[in-house]
């Protein structure tokens, strides 16, 4: 510590008045122009690999659904067993408005937007006062009773009760029916666009609170933030994902089923995220399309047991790569590396220069202090 | 220390009682501004208990407390630390999975944005003003060697370190400390106190919690005694290093 002097201080906060790093960076529009690559082709490549189109349509709406998730599980560490909530208001809601307000999809989507902010809020408010196990129980217990809701004989006539809600139109955008490839591209776009928010969101302040909240919220609280309203902004925004995900399942199905707000599928989404790798974002996107993909084409060349091949992966994932699918990628390059620089130089890996420097002045000083 | 100065936290008869046990009984405390004032006291005396109170972590039963000039008590801890105060803690509390960077990027954002700020639309990359400004406090205290590793992978001394720049870049008017120096070499405390005793210099006051009495006398300017939640003694260090009630329930088998 001996560079603590007078003019080490004084000479601080004078590089505080350099610029502001561009938002986007050449890398950053490498990684979306890629993603915005492969998800586009989906409908194609799915085919290739055994798909099919309209399975590219689902991925793509879980995507959105599991990437929000990750907005909250993986940034503030905060397990939500209740996003099925979400999801399936914002199903309902939308549903409601195109059978009996409008049948074209903006407005829908705006009355449910609307409606499900207000949802988020309230659930938010009553669950996030408590964290880890309880905040999960909480959340789950109120998505319970939203599903106890909508099957109730008092609102059976609206909601349709365990049939679910049926006699829909399909739904129009600018006039035209949205059939096929257009749901597709449609649901594309808030994908790409939820993608491009969540990267920028990791990289802001507010999303360097958020994972500060997952680390130790009592030092942020006592660092002078205000750790409930942030948590509540992830939560929210988390939800809304969520939210958009359900209304587009609506126009890939003109139909709301009673399982959209049941425990399973916010189950589905925990999963998903688990298997896919938590707080990398692009981690529970691979995770839906993996899950999605095994229910609907390798279901078919397992036959009856596939749950139970896609329960014991789960098990192998959660004991053996608990960072998920993006954790396995990571491993694979790293050691990849380790060979290439081992054969190249073939010694072992060195410590990193700085700590090697740092070592160095630490003995430094001690001899001279022992002098 | 003149007489003239204003005091810029005042205690006045603050209790605690944690069940049966009285934690704090009536404890008053009047800390100058710009002044190093140490507290000091045998294990379980209350001197965590009476920061906690300060900060809104733990809430006092009676009594009140005014911090320049306005009453504290009962306000929410992010809105008392927000009014210019700083708590080191007895165990370093930092962010473990963020880098020494972010972890006090953070408590610079918390200076510049409040207790709330929607900022999405800025990329903390390095270079970011509040990146480089984190990186001259991370200097200051002397953790310049690897910034962006993970906080999780210092020592438990640097982990103090980086706790004091992450309180340090909150600029704040009152810096709370709990034994920061308790696990760092000699030539580290005393580099450690040639900090506190220049950020002094500057204008910053300090509360000051210490079982070394060789920081306590070379720190502080005045010092507060507890025992049993009592406060037993206070003064300029001289006189309370001669006060009998003090060596009897002290310094007697510590002082050397």
């Amino acid at each position: 510590m001996s560079n603590i002097t007078e003019a080490g201080l004084a000479t601080g906060y004078a590089r505080a008045a350099s610029r502001q790093p561009a938002l986007v960076t050449g890398t950053d529009l490498l990684v979306i122009g890629a993603f915005v690559l492969v998800v586009l082709t989906m409908p194609w490549w799915l085919v290739l690999i055994a798909g099919y189109e309209a399975l590219a349509t689902k991925i793509v709406i879980w995507a959105i659904f599991a990437l929000g998730f990750d907005i909250l599980l993986g940034f503030t560490g905060y397990l939500s067993f209740g996003h099925a909530a979400f999801f399936g208001s914002a199903a309902y809601i939308t549903g409601l408005s195109l059978k009996h307000l409008t049948s074209d999809i903006v407005p829908a989507m705006a009355i449910s937007f609307a409606g499900l902010f207000v949802i988020a809020l309230v659930i938010g408010v009553l669950t996030l006062r408590r964290s880890g196990i309880y905040f999960s129980i909480l959340t789950l217990a109120f998505a319970e009773m939203a599903h106890a809701l909508i099957l109730s004989s008092t609102l059976q006539a609206w909601t349709g009760g365990d049939n679910g809600l049926t006699g829909l139109p399909t739904p129009t955008l600018l006039g035209s029916p949205m059939r096929g490839l257009t749901v597709f591209y449609f649901a594309s776009a808030f994908l790409v666009a939820g993608f491009i928010a969540a990267l920028v969101i990791r990289r802001s302040p507010f999303g360097l609170m958020l994972r500060a909240i997952k680390e130790n919220p009592m030092r942020l609280e006592y660092t002078g933030v205000n750790v409930f309203a942030y948590k509540m902004s992830a939560f929210v925004i988390s939800a809304m994902y969520a939210g958009i995900a359900g209304s587009l399942t609506v126009i890939y199905e003109p139909y709301v089923a009673t399982e959209y707000i049941y425990w399973s599928t916010s189950g589905e989404v925990v999963i998903m995220s688990v298997i896919g790798g938590v707080g990398t974002l692009i981690g529970p996107i691979l995770g839906a399309g993996f899950m999605l993909y095994f229910e609907n084409v390798i279901q078919g060349f397992i036959g009856e047991q596939w749950k139970l091949v896609l329960g014991l992966i789960f098990v192998f994932m959660v004991i053996f790569l608990p960072g998920g699918f993006v954790d396995l990628a990571r491993q694979i390059w790293r050691s990849l590396g380790h060979r290439i620089r081992a054969r190249r130089y073939n010694v072992p890996d060195m410590a990193p220069e700085a700590d090697e420097d740092r070592l160095r002045r630490r003995l430094d000083r001690e001899e001279a202090e022992a002098r | 220390m003149t007489a003239m100065k204003t005091p810029i936290l005042e205690v006045r008869g603050v209790s605690k009682s944690f069940g049966g046990l009285r934690a704090l009984n009536d404890v008053n405390l009047t800390v100058q501004e710009g002044s190093i004032h140490a507290i000091i006291g045998p294990n379980g005396a209350g001197k965590s208990t009476l920061l906690n109170v300060l900060i809104g972590l733990i809430e006092a039963d009676e009594g009140t407390i005014t911090y320049a000039g306005e009453r504290i008590r009962g306000l929410s801890p992010h809105t008392i630390i927000q009014k210019g105060i700083a708590r080191v803690f007895q165990t370093p509390q930092i962010f473990p999975g963020l880098t020494l960077v972010e972890n006090v990027a953070i408590a610079a954002l918390a200076k510049r944005d409040g207790q709330f700020g929607l900022r999405i639309l800025e990329s903390l990359r390095p270079g970011h003003p509040v990146m480089a400004e984190a990186e001259e406090h991370l200097v200051d205290v002397g953790l310049a060697g690897h910034l962006r590793s993970e906080a999780q992978h210092l020592s438990r001394g640097d982990k103090r370190r980086l706790e004091l720049a992450l309180c340090l870049a909150a600029r704040p008017r009152l810096l709370l400390l709990d034994e920061p120096t308790a696990g760092m070499s000699r030539h580290d405390t005393n580099s450690t106190i040639e900090l506190l005793k220049h950020l002094s210099r500057k204008g910053m006051t300090k509360i000051v919690i210490e079982h070394d009495m060789h920081v306590v006398f070379s720190l502080s300017e005045r010092i507060t005694v507890l025992a049993q939640g009592t406060v037993i003694a206070e003064g300029a260090p001289q006189e309370v290093r001669g006060n009998p009630r003090v060596q009897e329930a002290y310094l007697g088998g510590a002082h050397t």
